[in-house]
């Protein structure tokens, strides 16, 4: 462990006004690298701390045909992807909360925040609607053995199975796991990149609701509802970004430089996402299942190597 | 002492109830009150025992020799799902299958369920094989009466006999198991056995353990009887067979394998890969079926096969003698035992609600009942949640309890079939969302598809409160699983003597922070919804409704909504027993596209089905020797006693 120069419970504080104010603050740096790339000025960085304190004071519009399930989707993915953020480090400076196990968990709970927004979804009846959330469904049934995958040869390298250890544990940084930990790094880029809802596996700036996933389940939400869904939304990037990352950052000796350099990694994804975004289109929707499964094989690749 | 004989005197009130509900002059409330003191008697027999964690028993003379009957903690493990179903499905059966029902099978219905039960609690407490198998085929008859109570429809009655004729293989299987296990022990008595000398002859036992017990669990190629029969039945009775019956298969594995003080290396591994292939088959022809109660039954099947996983797992640690696997993949099957019966029997409930609102099966003309079955939609709520394994629900911690025990014998010598089950684990779990976001959103969410919805309203509480009640169990078990830690340990000490108490010292710590974390999950979801109501509590009142945005179109239609069919077409088509016959729009003046799609289970209707009509087709020759006229009858059994006569008396000059 890093120098404790900061107490724990610091620490901890950090950890926690990170998790629930820095999200916003992702979305809006990978639309702005967009907007460079494109030569355009772009929307400000903050610009969806400016929508969800709008959208805060606005009141919310029901369809009709929808019920109490509706809201289900928008509150659970935020309290799932809340929860999800304190099991997951930041870098190398200690989670809140840790246990065996909580890798399993923490899969889980993206599951649970995945169902509750397909519900929501086919709760406004609206065929289109239903469409994005049978895609999701689709897509995600294929992401998960990619993430289990990776979870698998990491928890083989680590002999542990709690996320803190797995994805920073001593045993990362000899040469035999440097093989097998690209491989599961790029089965989970992938993963990253569909979980999140960004190109190539869907278009979050796309208007033409035939051709999303994510965007067209929420197309009903209004209000506050819908300040929860775009806050669950980059909640979910900030946790899965920070998983994905982690293995990579370097440790310092001291409790400062390793919250600056998760956050500095962190600007780096952003811009990642940014540039691959800028520079590639979306997979037609039939090529989507051969992407992640190249993840899935990514990661068992990985999987056999380390078992090997 | 006393434990096992609450519990006898639970059988013989469910006899009892079974009985008075023949009587035309009683009331019917004498008969179902009887069941429920059976349930709660039963209930208390099999939780004080696992309580106090002292096997009771009663040693008597039977078959030349000693029979006994016990309750241990194995026992109580699924006496207590099996009084807990048995019990809510009397309370809710009033209800739904009224007794003065207008096919007339009322009285009938309600004297087998009560066999049923009272011949489960028997197969559970006996520790004789003859009784055993007594109980069993008690069991499998009473459930094929059951099956086939709506007997005039011929669905029905072909599901039941699919039934009898397979839990009939099985017994057979059963009866080689319990010769050849007597052969093993010297006596009918089932006791723990010494080592033997033999490994052959205790790998066939296992083996045909495995097989006879596998037809009632329904694993992989033994699974074709379960989804029509569980789908013909009465909802109720559907509840029972699948949260219990089928679980009759998995405690016979438990008892068995228990008997024996070690295990044949291998058996482990294949059990763990057979559960996984059930699993994903389970599931994956879950989401290909378009009748609501298929699609649990198929969901069972998944169940089982997860449950199988964690018996394979703990056989694998119990050959390899680690105590570490063990429990943890014995426990989490006993726990994915309990889980599922309480999970499954609600959504049965459920399903049996719908279909007593509605008249029909088919989820493509259902749709939007959430608007007028509220109650309903709000109790089968966290069962969907449940049965897709998500967190703070019953079924995350066995799934938990399982992917540790996976990634632990990952990591200690087992890694092909670990490996194996643990893709299969993920990746049905993603799967079961499919099935059950299907199932929950296309029959309860949106509009309704068809007039079949406009009458539906919820049922009266005597089916509610038993929904509720399970409701409740879900999440409590699921809160509160920690606690159960130290009577796990009791049931693997059971299931694997020698074992010691792994789970409680293990998993303690670790589960409280995992309660801990589904807490919060909960209470920030709380903290999210109060934030919300805080901003329709406006001055202004309520806000319009206005239809729901359809990309400008303003008449949104239910014809034009999302099907359970095109839902779950991303992977529907690849379940080989999916035929859909669709005829596409090609011409520039087309024909009217159509699309049809028929679904057969491959192995019992594809493979098994058009078999055995050409084996009935080549029997039929000998029909002519059944003409009906009693003297040729006569003339046959004189053959058949004169034929025995030459056969005494020329067989010493024969054989020479």
């Amino acid at each position: 462990m890093s120098q404790p120069l900061l107490p724990l419970s610091i620490q901890w504080a950090v950890h926690l006004l990170t998790l629930l104010l820095l999200p916003p603050l992702i979305p809006g740096l990978i639309n702005k690298v967009k907007a460079v790339m494109a030569g355009r000025n772009g929307p400000p960085v903050f610009q969806l701390y400016y929508d969800l304190g709008k959208l805060a004071h606005k009141r919310a519009v029901f369809s009709r045909t929808t019920t109490w399930v509706f809201l289900a989707g928008p509150i659970g993915t935020v309290a799932a992807g809340l929860v999800a953020g304190l099991l997951v480090p930041f870098g190398h400076t200690g989670t809140p909360l840790s246990f065996e196990g909580d890798v399993i968990l923490f899969a889980y709970l993206f599951g649970l925040a995945r169902f509750l927004t397909v519900l929501s979804a086919l709760d406004t009846g609206s065929s289109f609607e239903g469409m994005g959330a049978a895609r999701e469904v689709a897509f995600s049934a294929l992401a998960e053995p990619a993430l289990f995958l990776g979870f698998a040869a990491l928890a083989k390298a680590s002999s542990s199975l709690s996320l803190s250890t797995m994805l920073l544990g001593s045993g990362l940084g000899s040469g035999r796991i440097a093989g097998p930990l690209i491989l599961v790094l790029v089965g989970w880029a992938i993963v990253f990149l569909a979980e999140n809802a960004r190109i190539p596996v869907d278009d979050p700036n796309t208007h033409l609701e035939l051709t999303m996933i994510h965007e067209v389940m929420v197309l009903d939400h209004s209000g506050r509802p819908l300040a929860l869904v775009l806050y669950g939304a980059s909640l979910k990037l900030l946790v899965l970004g920070a998983m994905l990352m982690d293995p990579l950052l370097p440790r310092a000796p001291q409790a400062w430089q390793n919250w600056l350099i998760f956050y500095g990694g962190l600007g780096v994804l952003a811009v990642a996402v940014g540039l691959v975004e800028s520079m590639s289109a979306r997979f037609r929707m039939t090529k989507v299942p051969q992407f992640l499964i190249a993840g899935i094989l990514a990661s068992a690749f990985a999987f056999l190597l380390l078992l090997v | 002492m006393l434990d096992v004989a609450l519990v006898l005197i639970a059988a013989c009130c469910w006899i009892g109830a079974s009985f008075l509900s023949l009587f035309r002059r009683l009331e019917e409330h004498w008969s179902r009150w009887l069941g429920i003191t059976g349930a709660l008697l039963g209930s208390l027999g099999a939780g004080h025992g696992l309580m106090n964690g002292v096997p009771s028993h009663i040693d008597f003379p039977f078959w030349h020799g000693a029979a006994r009957l016990e309750t241990d903690a194995l026992s109580a493990a699924f006496l207590l799902p099996l009084h807990l179903v048995a019990g809510l499905g009397v309370v809710y059966g009033k209800e739904y299958w009224p007794l003065n029902h207008p096919r007339g099978t009322g009285r009938s219905l309600r004297f087998h369920y009560g066999v049923l039960v009272a011949a489960m609690t028997c197969l559970l407490v006996a520790r004789h094989g003859l009784l055993f198998l007594l109980a069993w085929e008690l069991m499998a008859l009473s459930a094929f009466l059951l099956i086939g109570t709506d007997h005039e429809i011929p669905e029905v009655r072909r599901a039941s006999w699919v039934y009898l004729v397979c839990t009939h293989t099985g017994t057979a299987m059963l009866t080689a198991m319990v010769i050849l296990l007597a052969h093993r022990s010297g006596g009918l008595l089932w006791l723990p056995l010494p080592a033997g000398n033999s490994p052959t002859l205790d790998a066939w036992i296992l083996l045909l353990a495995i097989l006879g017990f596998g037809f009632k669990a329904g694993f992989l190629p033994l699974h074709f009887w379960l989804p029509s029969a569980h789908a013909s039945a009465p909802s109720h009775v559907s509840a029972i067979l699948s949260a219990v019956m089928l679980k009759m298969g998995i405690y016979g594995i438990l008892r068995v394998s228990g008997l024996f003080p070690s295990i044949p290396p291998g058996l482990g591994a294949a059990l763990l890969a057979l559960g996984a292939l059930s699993a994903v088959y389970g599931v994956g022809n879950a989401l290909a079926q378009r009748d609501y109660k298929r699609l649990l039954a198929y969901s069972s099947i998944e169940n089982l096969g997860i449950i199988g996983m964690g018996v394979g797992l703990g056989l694998a640690g119990r050959a390899g003698h680690d105590p570490w696997l063990v429990a943890l993949g014995f426990g989490g099957a006993i726990l994915h035992v309990w889980n599922h019966a309480i999970f499954k029997s609600l959504l049965f409930f459920g399903a049996g609600s719908i279909l007593h609102a509605t008249g029909t099966r088919d989820m493509e003309v259902l749709g939007g009942l959430a608007s007028c079955m509220p109650r309903t939609a709000l109790l089968m709520f966290p069962a969907v949640l449940a049965v897709s394994a998500l967190p703070p629900f019953n079924a995350f911690l066995s799934e938990w309890f399982l992917y540790r025990g996976l990634f632990a014998s990952l990591s200690r010598g087992y890694p092909w079939s670990a490996a194996l089950a643990l893709v299969a684990l993920a990746f049905t779990g993603g799967l079961a969302a499919v099935a059950f976001a299907k199932f929950y959103g296309i029959l309860f969410l949106g509009t309704a598809r068809s007039p079949a919805v406009e009458h539906a309203h919820d049922p009266s509480w005597a089916m509610l409160l038993p929904m509720a009640i399970l409701a409740c169990l879900s999440l409590g078990t699921g809160m509160a699983g920690v606690l159960l830690l130290p009577y796990l340990d009791r049931i693997v000490a059971v299931v694997a003597p020698g074992s010691s108490a792994m789970l409680a010292q293990g998993l303690r710590g670790d589960m409280r922070l995992l309660v801990g974390a589904e807490a919060l999950l909960v209470v920030v979801g709380l903290v999210a919804f109060l934030w919300w109501r805080r901003s329709t509590s406006s001055p202004e009142g309520e806000s319009p409704r206005p239809p729901t945005w359809s990309c400008g179109y303003a008449v949104p239609v239910p014809r034009a909504e999302y099907t359970g069919s095109s839902f779950s077409d991303a992977w529907a088509p690849m379940q080989p027993g999916l035929r859909a016959k669709i005829r596409r729009i090609t011409a520039i003046f087309p024909k009217p596209a159509v699309f049809r799609s028929e679904f057969r289970d491959l192995v019992g209707e594809m493979y098994l089905g058009p078999r055995m009509e050409r084996i009935a087709m080549r029997l039929l020759r000998f029909r002519g020797l059944q003409p009906g006229y009693l003297s040729i009858y006569i003339l046959y059994v004189l053959l058949a006693l004169l034929g025995a006569f030459l056969w005494m008396v020329l067989r010493g000059r024969l054989l020479g």
